[in-house]
């Protein structure tokens, strides 16, 4: 009843600007009073174009997609809505999961109301990190991971098979990494554990963790073309060969390698992490009901899948989805079997601990 | 953008509206009108509070409000405030900016980076604005003056990737190079202090250019000639008539660029390299991380504010007592 | 004049006009690259992406709706503006100085910071994200710019002319009206031009303030996440030449309503 109440004022408080302003945004009037609607935060393209008509057609609701482009952005865009948000989906990494629960911002995925939720591979839907406090939050539909990118046509394959060529003076000017992203990598590099779960106990020994890794890392910096943030400028970076190899998501490059270019990536021996998005509901998100017939739906063909994949490059999580993929695809988005048991997944218990200590690393590095 | 105004005779009637026929004359002779500006211009003191009433309603509300609310949360210890804890006063974040060193080099970079971009547009479009001005007949200076301001609407985001696949190893700049056969490798001019500065002076020439067009532009021509008559040359011209003149002008600019300057973040994190870190990447650093990092992005914003203040008035103080100084 | 001096100043000004113009004909080359990624060397061309952009009614609505935010976000920064730049200029009161820095504070503050201090601010007021937020928020924002344009035009006007003009018998209101507010005209033309480019390119407040329809920035942004293509670079040269046009029509316009009046 009060949800009805809040939506009512809402509406009106809606109707009265666009009413003041000349070009008024129709759908906003219609999806407030009807209430047939489902509003999701997303990036590009994670929502295919294809399936959003059908669905709309099929159920007669309205999916209102609000484009994202930074999970920080997003995080501060619904703290600044809380407790009344705008929006029933986002999609949440799943490393940066805690912080949303911690702020109140999710609520529970109620997995039993998604008849559809086998249809994701075990691997993401019952994996350890996407469980917290005896909850699931998210529903996977894409994985991400840490990767060494390089050009073909300067890098070998066998230097790629270690993050030390990244380091190596024979490639001075001529990488780049994100720094948040490299202090993990470098510290399992070094043996120790990059989530830092294992010395929650003892932050002391992390800090000293911390202060090592920035050491290596304000050495090494003269070796680097760019402390860089978005997938967008590694691409750029690449295509304009300012780069032959750089630490970097498998999303921009398997885009990249799906274009064309000259370019592989590798999981190096010293191991990676990997990630995965999620669609998260809100805490008292304005349309419950109709966001969990939105993921149900979503999630009911590996189609759908392999769409996501095409368009942002990163990995499905439904069962079978591959197959429905190009065989350049395929290729850019699967690793040997011996790579991928490298990998591990980004947790985030120990973020607290662990952001309070990196960041002022990551300023010291920049400073340096 | 001539000011026919300021050339322009007035007539008795013309001014007060005392002919009848004009919509001024009827207007001035329409007596609610007249009781409505007798009102409202009964004594000065209250034209003035009544001038002065909406601007401060505004600027207190509008320009004061936000700044008040990040200001608060500068002075809290969480924010947005998780369930279950409560918030406290605290002055931490200012106390971390000013105990830790690492903050400081981003911090005076960004300072200096505005101060110095800031002279290297005003020396770049000065003589472009002085060309618009004084060597281009009026018909032309809009329309070439327009033309200058066309890519400025393309957005900075789209601007600045142009700027790379001009600077880039492959890219334009060095493609030409090679082609003449000047070099044999590329140049690798991008994420250095100059592929910032060519992305900057491209934001900030705009805010530049036009007040250096529009205080040049209603500069007598006749000064600079009366001048030349008593034997000056161009140098000492300019240096005795044009540049005092245009004091106003370059002031203007300089103090539109500079505080443009120093809240630059999309470009300088796009085109610079790994040790042109700006302040406003930090404060924005305290953004995308965890929550608990707002109050610590807000006081130091709240320095970075407080510091481009200062500067900026005293380099108002400085133009001011410059301009007093060549009128004495 | 010096001829020497105007060759070399005219040097100099079409220099200035190659390093602007140099990067917009290669976005606009890009623009036809055949290929996800912007950047050279280009194998092959082709016209799907401007195609593309003409094709989808989304980008279109979406530069239309920037337009409407930038016009009407720049009419209440421009008359807000110019009244706090007369009230400033020329006058001494108590409290100038403290007025004036509160003026410019908005310029001041960084895009983000600003752009959550009005996010927590609209909430507090009560004024829902969406158009009408997003043109409060960058009219707010561009009033400093104005104040600066507009006080450096005043503060050259020669104060005999208003004297002559009360003198005649004009009241203050009329006393503006015709002899201040045509001497302004080209600052406030001018100030005009920062506010709708400041509009038209702001990213962070559109962001935060906008709802679930994307202004054209933000809508680039989103797209960029998944790799600068082509397709950003033909939606920011139709965007050029639609403004282009709206430039020159307006212009036009007044033109022909100066000559009618």
């Amino acid at each position: 009843m009060t949800k009805l109440i809040l939506n009512r004022r809402n509406f009106i408080g809606t109707a009265a600007m666009s009413g003041a302003a000349l070009a008024s945004p129709v759908y906003l009037r219609r999806a407030h009073a009807a209430g047939g609607e489902v509003n999701i935060w997303t990036y590009n393209e994670f929502v295919p174009t294809a399936f959003k008509e059908q669905f709309e057609a099929e159920t007669g609701i309205k999916v209102n997609v609000r484009l994202v482009d930074d999970q920080g952005k997003q995080f501060n865009l619904l703290a600044a809505e809380a407790p009344n948000p705008s929006v029933d989906i986002m999609t949440v990494a799943g490393h940066r999961f805690l912080q949303f629960i911690d702020s109140d911002l999710l609520t529970p995925l109620d997995t039993d109301r998604l008849k559809n939720w086998g249809a994701i591979n075990p691997t993401f839907s019952e994996s350890d990190w996407a469980t917290i406090n005896g909850h699931k939050w998210g529903a996977p539909i894409l994985s991400g991971m840490e990767v060494l990118s390089y050009n073909t046509e300067l890098v070998t394959p066998e230097e790629a098979e270690t993050w030390d060529t990244l380091f190596s003076d024979k490639y001075k000017g001529q990488t780049a990494y994100v720094i948040q992203d490299m202090m993990s990598i470098v510290m399992l590099k070094m043996g120790y554990d990059g989530n830092m779960v294992a010395y929650m106990d003892d932050p002391a020994k992390a800090a000293e963790i911390v202060e090592e890794v920035k050491q290596y890392l304000i050495e090494k910096k003269p070796l680097v073309r760019k402390y860089y943030d978005g997938g967008a400028e590694v691409q750029q970076m690449f295509v304009n060969q300012d780069i032959a190899l750089a630490q970097s998501w498998n999303g921009p490059a398997a885009a990249l390698i799906n274009d064309g270019f000259p370019l592989a990536m590798s999981i190096p021996k010293e191991g990676s992490y990997g990630f995965v998005y999620t669609f998260n509901i809100a805490n008292n998100a304005p349309n419950l009901d109709n966001a969990y017939t939105f993921l149900d739906a979503i999630l009911a063909s590996p189609e759908i899948g392999a769409s996501m994949t095409k368009a942002s490059g990163f990995i499905s999580t439904y069962k079978g989805a591959s197959e429905y993929l190009s065989d350049i695809e395929k290729k850019s988005t699967s690793f040997p079997e011996e790579q991928l048991a490298n990998l591990q997944f980004f947790r985030a218990e120990a973020n607290d601990m662990k952001y309070k200590l990196i960041d002022p690393a990551v300023e010291a590095i920049k400073a340096s | 953008m001539s000011d026919d105004a300021a050339g322009r005779s007035f007539s008795k009637a013309e001014i007060a509206g005392q002919g009848e026929r004009t919509f001024w004359g009827r207007l001035a002779n329409w007596p609610l009108y007249r009781g409505f500006t007798a009102f409202l211009t009964a004594s000065p003191r209250r034209q003035f509070v009544i001038l002065a009433i909406f601007p401060l309603i505004w600027v207190l509300t509008q320009h004061l409000g936000p700044m008040l609310q990040m200001l608060r949360v500068s002075l809290t210890d969480a924010y947005p405030v998780a369930p279950g804890t409560e918030q406290h006063f605290t002055l931490q974040n200012y106390t971390r900016f000013f105990g830790d060193r690492i903050f400081w080099q981003p911090f005076f970079r960004t300072l200096i980076f505005a101060g110095v971009f800031t002279f290297c547009t005003l020396i770049l479009t000065y003589p472009v604005a002085y060309f618009l001005a004084r060597h281009v007949s009026r018909k032309n200076q809009v329309l070439m003056l327009l033309l200058l301001l066309i890519p400025f609407w393309v957005g900075e985001v789209v601007r600045t990737y142009a700027i790379m696949i001009l600077l880039g190893n492959t890219g334009a700049v060095n493609m030409v190079l090679k082609w003449i056969g000047l070099i044999d490798r590329p140049i690798p001019f991008m994420y250095t202090s100059f592929s910032m500065g060519v992305g900057i002076v491209y934001l900030t020439a705009l805010y530049m250019l036009l007040p250096l067009y529009s205080a040049l532009e209603k500069l007598p021509k006749s000064y600079n000639e009366a001048a030349a008559d008593l034997g000056a040359g161009a140098w000492t011209r300019f240096r005795r008539v044009t540049l005092p003149l245009t004091l106003e002008g370059i002031s203007s600019g300089c103090t539109l660029v500079f505080l443009i300057s120093t809240g630059f973040y999309a470009t300088p994190v796009l085109l610079g390299g790994p040790s042109t870190t700006v302040f406003a990447e930090t404060i924005a650093g305290f953004f995308h991380v965890a929550g608990d990092q707002w109050p610590t992005g807000a006081a130091f914003a709240t320095i970075m504010f407080a510091a481009a203040l200062v500067l900026t008035g005293i380099f108002q103080k400085l133009m001011n007592s410059l301009r007093k100084g060549d009128t004495k | 004049m010096n001829r020497g001096n105007r060759i070399l100043l005219s040097c100099v000004y079409w220099a200035f006009v190659l390093y602007v113009f140099v990067p917009l004909v290669l976005m606009i080359m890009m623009g036809f690259k055949d290929s996800k990624f912007i950047g050279f060397p280009i194998r092959s061309w082709t016209l799907d992406w401007y195609a593309g952009v003409f094709a989808n009614t989304e980008v279109l609505a979406t530069f239309g709706y920037s337009v409407a935010i930038a016009v009407l976000s720049t009419l209440i920064s421009v008359a807000v503006g110019t009244w706090i730049a007369v009230l400033l200029e020329g006058r001494k009161f108590f409290g100038r100085a403290a007025l004036f820095g509160l003026t410019i504070l908005p310029a001041l503050v960084p895009g983000i910071i600003s752009a959550i201090a009005f996010r927590i601010y609209a909430r507090m007021l009560g004024i829902e994200p969406g158009m009408g937020a997003i043109i409060w928020a960058h009219a707010v924002h561009n009033v400093p710019f104005v104040v600066l344009v507009v006080s450096a035009r005043l503060s050259t006007m020669p104060k005999s002319q208003i004297e002559a003009a009360r003198d005649l018998g004009a009241d203050p209101i009329v006393a503006f009206l015709r002899i201040t507010l045509p001497y302004l005209v080209p600052a406030i033309l001018g100030a005009s031009i920062f506010c709708l480019l400041l509009s038209f390119d702001d990213f962070v407040r559109s962001f935060f303030l906008g709802g679930y329809k994307p202004t054209l920035p933000v809508l680039i942004f989103a797209k960029l996440k998944s790799g600068m293509s082509p397709e950003i670079n033909a939606i920011a040269t139709v965007a050029l030449v639609l403004t282009a046009a709206i430039g020159l029509w307006a212009e036009r316009f007044t033109r022909r309503m100066n000559k009618e009046s």
